[in-house]
C-alpha cells in the first residue's frame, strides 16, 4: 500500500511538472534575465540584473514598448553553466521570452548559445569578451578585442612598456584574447622572450597557449606574483590582467603586499570594473590601468542623468536581497543599460516582437541610443560601434580617464590579421 | 667647505642659466645636477636663502602650469634641486597639493600636511601656513581638489624624486637611486655617478653606485671597459642587470672576450637567481602550510579527538572572517546591512583609518572571531552534532546541510559579494634577505600558527580540561563510567575546534576573500592535511600541514603551473594512504574498529 | 528489503515501468499541445534527465545502503561517462559547428592545428559506448583496489572518494588536457544519424533513460537477493566477522565498487545528450554530495527510495530556483539535516518509523499499570 502510493505520488509530481507553464498576460511582453547570482561570479553579475530591472522600470513608467508593458523574468544561473544552458532553455521554451539580456563569461554564453540558436532567440550580451563570434541569434553591446585590449596595450607600448606578463583565468576569454594580444605584440617588434607567464606550443612548434592561466576561484598568487616581480626588475614591464571575478582579490592583496606599484610595473585589467574594485585595497593600486566603453566618472549630461535615476532607483527598489549601500556604475552595467534601449528601438521601428523581423532592423545600422557612454550604433555585424575609454585607478576606486578614443567600429575577427 | 661649494655653484648656475633653452639636453640636466651636489655638500642656508627660494618658485610655476607642460618643467627642477622640495614632491604624488584661489584672484599652492588628527596648510612658496585675509590661519575646505596627476606627470615626478634621492640621507633610498639611474644605461650620468660613488661612505649605497656604473659602462665603445663592468656585475650578482647582460651575451658582434665574460656573469646570476627561488619557495611552502595548519587544527581537533567530522568547518572559518569585517566598520564607520529585508544599522566609533587605534582593529578582532565562530560552534552542537556522535557518517552529511544553510545565510545577511578587509598598515610590506622577500603578513600567519599549535598543545596535556578531552577522545563510554562530564566535555571541545577556525577565517581576510563560497575553496584541503597527519595527532598534522604547503609550492615553482601541482599532491596523497592508511602519525590502539 | 520478491512487488513495478515507459511518451507524441494532459517537450527533457540522476542514486544506494560504503564522489564517474560520449557527439558535429571546421569549436579558437591522436578513435559510436563502461570502471577499479587493499574504511574512505572527484575537477578545468576545459563540450547536433534537435530523439532518450533505470534497478534488486548480496549486507554491518569468516570482504566491495561506477557512467552518457552539455564542474564535490542527499532523503536501503529521493529533489529545486531562489539552499540543507537526524531511514522508510513510534506508544499506554 505505501508502495502504491509512492508511485501514485511519483506520477502526479511528474504530470505536474509538465503543467507548470501558464499563458503570457496580453498586455505585457515577457523578457529575461539570465544571470549569475550566486556562485563565484555573483560578485560581477548582481549588478547587472539590478540595472536591467531599473532599465525595464524607466520604460514601463514611459508607458513600455509597443504599448505593452515589460514583465521581467529573472533566473539565477548560478555560476553553472550546465544550469545557464537548462535556464535558457526554460526561458525559450516555457516562458516564451521576447528577447534575453544576459551572460556574463564567455562560457556561459557558448553553453546557451545552441539553445538560442536552436530555438530562434535573440540574446543581448554586454560583457567583454574575445570576439571570434558572431552568432545570428546573439546581439554584442559587448567590448570587442579591438574596442578594449589592444587600446590598451597600445598605450602601453607608447607609454615604452617593452615586457608584457600574460595572466588570466583559464578559459575561453582569456586564453583567445592572449593569443591575439600575442599575434599583436609579435607583429609590433616585441621580441618572443619578452612575452611573460609561459607559452605552450604543440609537437609542431606553434604556440597554443600563452600566459599563466589560474582556475576560477583559485587564490594562491604567491609564486605568480614572486615571478612577475622578477619579470619586472628590468624596470619596463607592465601586467596584462584578465582574471576574471574574486580570484582577482588575493592576486591585488600579494602584488601590494609584495612592494610592487604602477609605478614598477602597471596593470592592465581587462575585466576589472568599478565594481570589483570596491572589494580591493584601493590605496595600494593608484595607477593601474582599466580600459572600457564607459567609465563612472565621465562627465557628460547623459551619465549624470542615468546615475542619479539609477541610485534613486535602488534607495525605493524592493528587490530581495538588492544591495542599496557603495554602489558604483560600470561598464557591463551600462551597455546591459544600452542593448535595452536598442532592442526597445528596434522594436518600435520593426513594430513587432518577432525575433526575425527584430534581427533585420538591427542589422540594418539605423539603431542608435544615446546612452551614458556617448553613442551606441548596432552594426551589420551583430557589434555596436561605440566609444572606447582608458582610465588610470585612483585611491577611492574610481577610474581618471586618460584617453579617449571617439566611436570606434568592432571587429571580432582579429586573429591571424596581424601580417608583420 | 661649505663656502667652497657656494663658490664653484654660483657660476656653475649662471652657466646652467645659459643653456636654459636646450632644456631636453641630458648634459644640461647633469651639469645642473653637479650644481646640485655642490650645493648639497654644504650645510643649509640660513632662513631661506636664494637657493630655496628659487627651488620653491620653480615647483610654484610647474603646478600652476597647464598639464602639458607640468611634465617638462618637473624635470627641469632637477637643476635647481632643494632639500625642501621633496615633501612637495611626494605630496604631489600623493594628491595632497592643492591650489589655493586667493581673494585677489591668484593661484597659490598649498601643501596638506595631516599630523595626529590636526591638518596644517603650508603655502609651497614661504613654507608658513596659509592665511587668510584678515590674518587668522585658514581652515582646511573640503571642496578644494588636489593638483591632478596622470602617468606622464608621476613618471616625470618619480624621476625627478628619484635623482633628488642620489642625495638623500637614507642609504638605501641613495642605493635604490642609483640602480634606477643605471638601469636607464645613459652615459651622461657616468660623472654624476662616479662623484657621488667618491663621497659615498655606507658599503650597501657604494656597492649600488658601483653596479649602476658598470650598468651603464656595458653600452661603452671599450670592450675592456665592458668586460670589466660585466666582471662587477658578476661579482656583485646583480638581477636588474640580467637583462642588459642577456643582450650582450646573445649579441654575437661582441669579441669573444666580452662574450666569454658576460656568459660567467649570466651564470652567476642565475645561480643567484636558483637560490632565491629556492628559498623563496620554501618561505612560500610554510606560509602556505601555516594557513593550512591554522585552518585545519580546528578540524584535527573536532576530527579527530571527537570523531566527527563537520562539514561546516570552511563556514565557521568565514565566521571568523566575517567577525573581522565588522569589528572594522565597528572602528570605522559603521554597517548597514539588510539581513531579510530588515534594514540594520551597526553605529560606527568613526577612528580615522590612518590613527592607531584603527590600525589595531585586527587585534580586537582576533579574539571576536575567536568567540564569534567558538559561539557557532556551541550552536552547532547542541542543536546537529550531540544526536550524531555515535553515527560519524552522518555527521558528515548533518554537518553539509548545516554549511549550505550557513553559506545562504551569509548571502543574505551580508550580501553574494565578498567583501572588502583591509590590511592594517603594520602588516603590509616585506622584509627583504638577499633577495629573497618574505610578506610581514605571511610572516605573521607562520608566528601565529606557531602560537596556536603551541598553546593548544599545552592546553591539551597539561591543563586538567585537557585531561578530561583526551579521556574521552579515547573511549567515550568508559570516561563517562569514570564521571567525566561528557556532555560539557563534547560542547566545549567542539566549540573550541570551531574558535580555531574562526581564527584561522579572521587569518584568511588578510590574504584573501571573505564571501559567503570561500569556505568550500578550503575544506578538501583542511580534510587531507587532517587525514595525512594521523587522525587525533596533533604533531602529525604540523607535519602534514607544513609537508603539504611545501610540496605545492616546489611543484608549483618547477612545474610553473599552479594547478597540477596541487593535482599531484592530492593523487600522491591518495597514493600514500594505500601504504599508511592511518596517516603520519595514528593513535595506537587495541581496538579493532580503528586498527 | 525484503528478501524476496513477491508478487505486489511485481505488479507495481510493472505498472510502474508501463508508466514510464509507454504512458507519458505517449502522452507527448499523441496528444495535441492544447490538451491538459499534454506533456511537453520540455517536461519530457526535463525528466528524462531526472531519470538519469536517478540511475545514480541507485548505484550510490548498493554502495552505500547495501555495502556501507559512502562514496563522496560517484559524480566523477557519472562525468566520466558523459565525457566518453560527449567526445563521439563532438565529432560528429562534423562542419556544423560555429567555424565550420572538422575539428570542434574550442579546438579552433583555442589554436589546434590538428585533432589529438586520442580524439580520433571516438569517432566511431561503438568505441565511445564501449568507453563510457570501461573508462569509469577502470577508474574505478584502480582506485578501490588500492583503497579496499589497504582497509580504508568508513569516513576515511569517503574523504578520499571526495578527493578523488576533486582533483579531477580541477584536472579537467585545465585546457591543456584538450577535454575543452571549461567550456566543456556543448552544441550537439547529432547521434547515430538522428537530429538531438528532433522531438522524436529527445523522446527515445527519455525511453532509453526509463529503461535503463529499471535494468539498474532490476540488477541491483537481484543482486541483494542472491548470496553475493547477503554477503554484501554483512560487509556493512560488520567487516571484521565477515573476514574472520574467511570471505574476502574486499573483493566484494570491489566488485560493488566498479558495478556503480559503470551504472553512474551509463547514466552520464544518457545524461548528455539531453542537456546538451558537459563540462568539469560536474565533478565538483558539492554535486557528489547531491547525490547522497537523493539517496538519503529517499531512504537508503531500498532501492526504490533512492529513486524517489532523485525525482522528487530535483523536481523540488528547480521550482525552488525558480519560485524563491534566494531560500533554496536553506530549503535543501534544512530539509536535509532533519532527515539525516530525525528520519535516517528517508522517506520511505518514515512510514515505518511513524508506525513504530505510534505502535510503543499504544504498548506503553497498555503497559501503564492500572491506577
Amino acid at each position: 500500500m505505501k508502495k502504491f502510493l509512492h508511485l501514485l505520488s511519483t506520477a502526479a509530481l511528474l504530470l505536474a511538472g509538465s503543467l507548470t507553464c501558464h499563458a503570457a498576460d496580453s498586455g505585457t511582453v515577457k523578457v529575461g534575465v539570465l544571470h549569475s547570482l550566486s556562485g563565484t561570479m555573483a560578485i560581477s553579475e548582481t549588478s547587472l540584473r539590478d540595472v536591467l530591472l531599473f532599465a525595464f522600470d524607466e520604460i514601463n513608467a514611459k508607458g513600455g514598448v509597443l504599448g505593452k508593458k515589460i514583465e521581467p523574468v529573472v533566473v539565477d544561473g548560478a555560476s553553472n553553466w550546465p544550469l545557464f544552458a537548462e535556464k535558457a532553455k526554460q526561458l525559450l521554451e516555457v516562458d516564451k521570452v521576447a528577447v534575453t539580456f544576459g551572460c556574463w563569461t564567455s562560457v556561459s554564453r557558448k553553453s546557451v548559445l545552441p539553445v538560442f540558436e536552436k530555438d530562434n532567440g535573440l540574446l543581448f550580451y554586454p560583457v567583454q569578451y574575445e570576439g571570434e563570434e558572431e552568432s545570428q541569434n546573439v546581439i554584442y553591446t559587448a567590448e570587442a578585442v579591438n574596442q578594449q585590449a589592444i587600446p590598451a596595450v597600445d598605450y602601453l607600448l607608447a607609454d615604452g612598456k617593452k615586457k608584457f606578463y600574460l595572466i588570466g583565468t583559464d578559459y575561453v576569454y582569456p586564453q583567445t584574447t592572449n593569443l591575439v594580444l600575442l599575434e599583436y605584440l609579435l607583429s609590433k617588434g616585441i621580441p618572443i622572450e619578452n612575452i611573460g607567464g609561459g607559452l605552450r606550443k604543440d609537437a609542431e612548434g606553434k604556440v597554443i597557449s600563452a600566459g599563466k592561466y589560474t582556475p576560477f576561484g583559485h587564490t594562491d598568487y604567491q609564486q605568480i606574483v614572486a615571478e612577475i616581480k622578477q619579470f619586472a626588475s628590468s624596470g619596463d614591464a607592465c601586467v596584462i590582467n584578465t582574471i576574471n571575478g574574486d580570484s582577482n582579490v588575493p592576486f591585488f592583496k600579494e602584488f601590494a603586499a609584495s612592494g610592487l606599484t604602477a609605478a614598477d610595473c602597471p596593470v592592465a585589467s581587462l575585466s576589472l570594473s568599478e565594481d570589483e574594485f570596491r572589494s580591493l585595497p584601493t590605496k595600494d593600486l593608484v595607477g593601474h590601468l582599466g580600459c572600457w566603453a564607459y567609465f563612472m566618472s565621465i562627465d557628460s549630461k547623459e551619465n549624470d542623468q542615468f546615475k542619479a535615476a539609477f541610485f534613486k532607483w535602488l534607495k525605493s527598489s524592493t528587490v530581495p536581497g538588492i544591495e542599496k549601500a557603495n554602489r558604483v556604475t560600470c561598464s557591463p552595467m551600462v551597455l546591459s543599460y544600452d542593448g535595452v534601449y536598442l532592442w526597445k528601438a528596434a522594436v518600435e521601428k520593426a513594430g513587432s516582437f518577432d525575433v526575425d523581423k527584430v534581427r533585420t532592423v538591427l542589422q540594418s545600422g539605423t539603431i542608435t541610443f544615446d546612452g551614458p557612454n556617448g553613442l551606441n550604433t548596432v552594426e551589420k555585424n551583430n557589434h555596436t560601434k561605440k566609444n572606447v575609454y582608458i582610465g588610470e585607478t585612483k585611491a577611492d576606486g574610481q577610474f581618471k580617464i586618460v584617453k579617449e578614443f571617439s566611436q570606434v567600429y568592432p571587429q571580432p575577427w582579429l586573429k591571424g590579421t596581424f601580417g608583420k | 667647505m661649505e663656502g667652497v661649494g657656494v663658490l664653484f655653484a654660483r657660476p656653475l648656475l649662471c652657466f646652467c642659466g645659459f643653456i636654459n633653452e636646450m632644456r631636453n639636453s641630458s648634459v644640461s640636466v647633469i651639469l645642473r645636477f653637479l650644481a646640485v651636489v655642490f650645493l648639497a655638500t654644504g650645510t643649509s642656508a640660513p632662513a631661506m636663502d636664494q637657493y630655496e627660494q628659487r627651488a620653491r618658485a620653480l615647483f610654484v610655476e610647474a603646478v600652476v602650469a597647464p598639464e602639458s607642460s607640468q611634465s617638462l618643467l618637473l624635470e627641469n627642477l632637477v637643476g635647481s634641486a632643494h632639500p625642501c622640495l621633496e615633501p612637495f614632491l611626494q605630496g604631489w604624488q600623493r594628491e595632497q597639493i592643492f591650489i589655493y584661489q586667493s581673494p585677489e584672484g591668484s593661484k597659490i599652492p598649498i601643501l596638506k600636511v595631516e599630523e595626529n588628527q590636526s591638518v596644517r596648510i603650508l603655502r609651497v612658496d614661504t613654507g608658513e601656513e596659509l592665511k587668510e585675509a584678515s590674518g587668522s590661519l585658514a581652515a582646511w575646505n573640503p571642496e578644494w581638489k588636489a593638483v591632478e596627476t596622470n602617468s606622464k606627470i608621476r613618471r616625470s615626478l618619480k624621476n625627478t624624486i628619484d635623482l633628488l634621492a642620489l642625495g638623500s640621507s637614507s642609504p638605501s633610498d641613495r642605493a635604490a637611486a642609483a640602480l634606477k639611474l643605471g638601469l636607464k644605461q645613459s652615459p651622461a650620468s657616468l660623472p654624476v655617478l662616479e662623484s657621488r660613488l667618491s663621497q659615498e661612505t655606507n658599503p650597501s649605497a657604494k656597492a649600488a653606485f658601483l653596479d649602476a656604473i658598470a650598468l651603464v659602462s656595458l653600452n661603452s665603445e671599450n670592450p675592456d671597459q665592458r668586460t670589466s663592468a660585466l666582471q662587477r656585475l658578476g661579482e656583485s650578482a646583480s638581477l636588474p642587470a640580467r637583462d642588459a647582460i642577456k643582450r650582450l651575451a646573445d649579441d654575437s658582434t661582441q669579441p669573444p672576450q666580452v662574450s666569454r665574460a658576460a656568459r660567467e656573469a649570466l651564470q652567476t646570476i642565475d645561480t643567484r637567481i636558483f637560490w632565491i627561488d629556492f628559498f623563496g619557495t620554501v618561505f612560500r611552502g610554510i606560509s602556505l602550510g601555516s594557513v593550512l595548519l591554522i585552518v585545519a587544527l580546528g578540524l584535527a581537533i573536532t576530527f579527530g579527538l571527537m570523531g566527527v567530522i563537520n562539514m561546516a568547518h570552511g563556514e565557521i572559518m568565514i565566521v571568523g572572517g566575517y567577525a573581522t569585517f565588522v569589528v572594522q566598520c565597528v572602528f570605522g564607520n559603521g554597517l548597514a546591512f539588510a539581513p531579510f529585508g530588515l534594514s540594520m544599522n551597526i553605529p560606527g566609533f568613526g577612528f580615522d583609518p590612518s590613527s592607531a587605534i584603527y590600525q589595531s582593529y585586527f587585534l580586537v578582532a582576533l579574539p571576536v572571531a575567536f568567540l564569534s565562530a567558538a559561539a557557532t560552534g556551541y550552536v552547532l552542537e547542541r542543536g546537529v552534532i550531540r544526536f550524531l556522535y555515535r553515527r560519524p557518517l552522518e555527521s558528515l552529511l548533518a554537518t553539509w546541510g548545516a554549511s549550505l544553510v550557513m553559506q545562504q545565510l551569509f548571502r543574505l545577511i551580508f550580501g553574494p559579494a565578498n567583501v572588502p578587509v583591509a590590511s592594517p598598515e603594520w602588516i603590509n610590506g616585506s622584509l627583504n634577505v638577499e633577495g629573497v622577500l618574505m610578506n610581514y603578513n605571511r610572516l605573521f600567519v607562520i608566528v601565529f600558527a606557531a602560537a596556536v599549535v603551541f598553546g593548544t598543545s599545552l592546553l591539551l596535556t597539561k591543563t586538567p580540561l585537557g585531561l578530561l578531552i583526551r579521556a574521552v577522545m579515547q573511549d567515550r563510554s568508559m570516561a563517562g563510567c569514570m564521571g567525566v562530564p561528557t556532555t560539557k566535555v563534547n560542547t566545549l571541545t567542539f566549540s573550541f575546534g570551531c574558535g580555531l577556525a574562526g581564527l584561522a577565517g579572521a587569518f584568511l581576510s588578510q590574504i584573501g576573500n571573505i564571501g559567503p563560497g570561500t569556505g568550500q575553496t578550503y575544506i578538501v584541503d583542511a580534510f587531507m592535511v587532517v587525514v595525512l597527519g594521523g587522525v587525533g595527532s596533533l604533531t602529525g598534522t604540523v607535519l602534514s600541514a607544513l609537508g603539504i604547503g611545501t610540496l605545492d609550492q616546489i611543484l608549483q615553482t618547477t612545474l610553473r603551473n599552479p594547478v597540477i601541482g596541487k593535482v599531484l599532491v592530492l593523487a600522491g596523497l591518495i597514493v600514500f594512504l594505500q601504504f599508511k592508511p592511518s596517516g603520519l602519525f595514528s593513535a595506537k590502539s587495541r581496538n579493532l574498529e580503528e586498527s | 528489503m525484503k528478501s524476496q520478491i513477491s508478487k505486489r512487488e511485481l505488479v507495481l513495478g510493472l505498472v510502474a515501468a508501463f508508466g514510464l515507459i509507454v504512458v507519458i511518451p505517449g502522452l507527448n507524441a499523441f496528444t495535441p499541445e492544447s490538451s491538459p494532459l499534454h506533456v511537453s517537450n520540455f517536461s519530457i527533457n526535463l525528466w528524462g534527465q531526472y531519470l538519469c540522476l536517478a540511475i545514480v542514486a541507485v548505484g550510490l544506494d548498493l554502495l552505500w545502503g547495501y555495502t556501507g560504503l559512502i562514496s563522496l564522489g560517484q559524480m566523477l564517474f557519472f562525468s566520466l561517462g558523459g565525457y566518453a560520449l560527449g567526445m563521439h557527439l563532438m565529432l560528429k558535429i562534423g562542419r556544423l559547428g560555429q567555424y565550420k571546421s572538422d575539428l570542434p569549436d574550442f579546438m579552433v579558437f583555442l589554436g589546434y592545428p590538428k585533432l589529438p591522436a586520442h580524439w580520433v578513435p571516438f569517432a566511431e559510436f561503438w568505441f565511445s559506448a564501449l568507453a563510457v563502461v570501461w573508462v569509469p570502471g577502470l577508474v574505478a577499479l584502480l582506485f578501490g583496489y588500492l583503497a579496499f587493499r589497504s582497509r580504508i574504511r568508513g569516513v576515511y574512505f569517503s574523504i578520499l572518494t571526495q578527493a578523488l572527484t576533486y582533483a579531477a575537477c580541477l584536472l579537467f578545468f585545465r585546457n591543456e588536457l584538450t577535454l575543452g576545459g571549461n567550456n566543456g563540450f556543448t552544441d550537439f547536433k547529432t547521434l547515430l544519424g538522428f537530429q538531438l534537435a528532433d522531438p522524436a530523439t529527445q523522446r527515445s532518450l527519455y525511453i532509453a533513460s526509463a529503461i535503463a533505470l529499471i535494468a539498474a534497478y532490476v540488477f541491483c534488486r537481484w543482486l541483494t537477493l542472491t548470496k553475493f548480496g547477503k554477503v554484501q549486507r554483512a560487509v556493512r554491518d560488520s567487516e571484521n566477522r565477515v573476514l574472520f569468516s574467511g570471505y574476502a570482504a574486499a573483493n566484494y566491495k570491489l566488485f560493488v565498487f566498479v558495478a556503480a561506477a559503470i551504472i553512474s557512467g551509463v547514466a552520464g552518457a544518457l545524461y548528455v545528450p539531453q542537456t546538451g552539455i558537459i563540462n568539469p564542474s560536474q565533478m565538483e564535490p558539492s554535486k557528489s554530495l547531491e547525490a547522497i542527499v537523493w539517496v538519503a532523503v529517499g531512504g537508503r536501503g531500498t532501492l526504490i527510495g533512492p529513486i524517489l529521493g532523485a525525482l522528487g529533489v530535483n523536481s523540488l529545486k528547480s521550482w525552488a530556483t525558480q519560485a524563491m531562489p534566494a531560500y533554496w539552499p536553506l530549503l535543501l540543507g534544512g530539509l536535509f539535516m532533519i532527515v539525516v537526524i530525525f528520519a535516517p531511514r528517508g522517506i520511505v522508510g518514515l512510514g515505518n518509523q511513524v508506525g513504530a513510534l505510534l505502535q510503543r506508544r499504544k504498548s506503553e499506554k497498555t503497559e501503564d499499570p492500572a491506577p
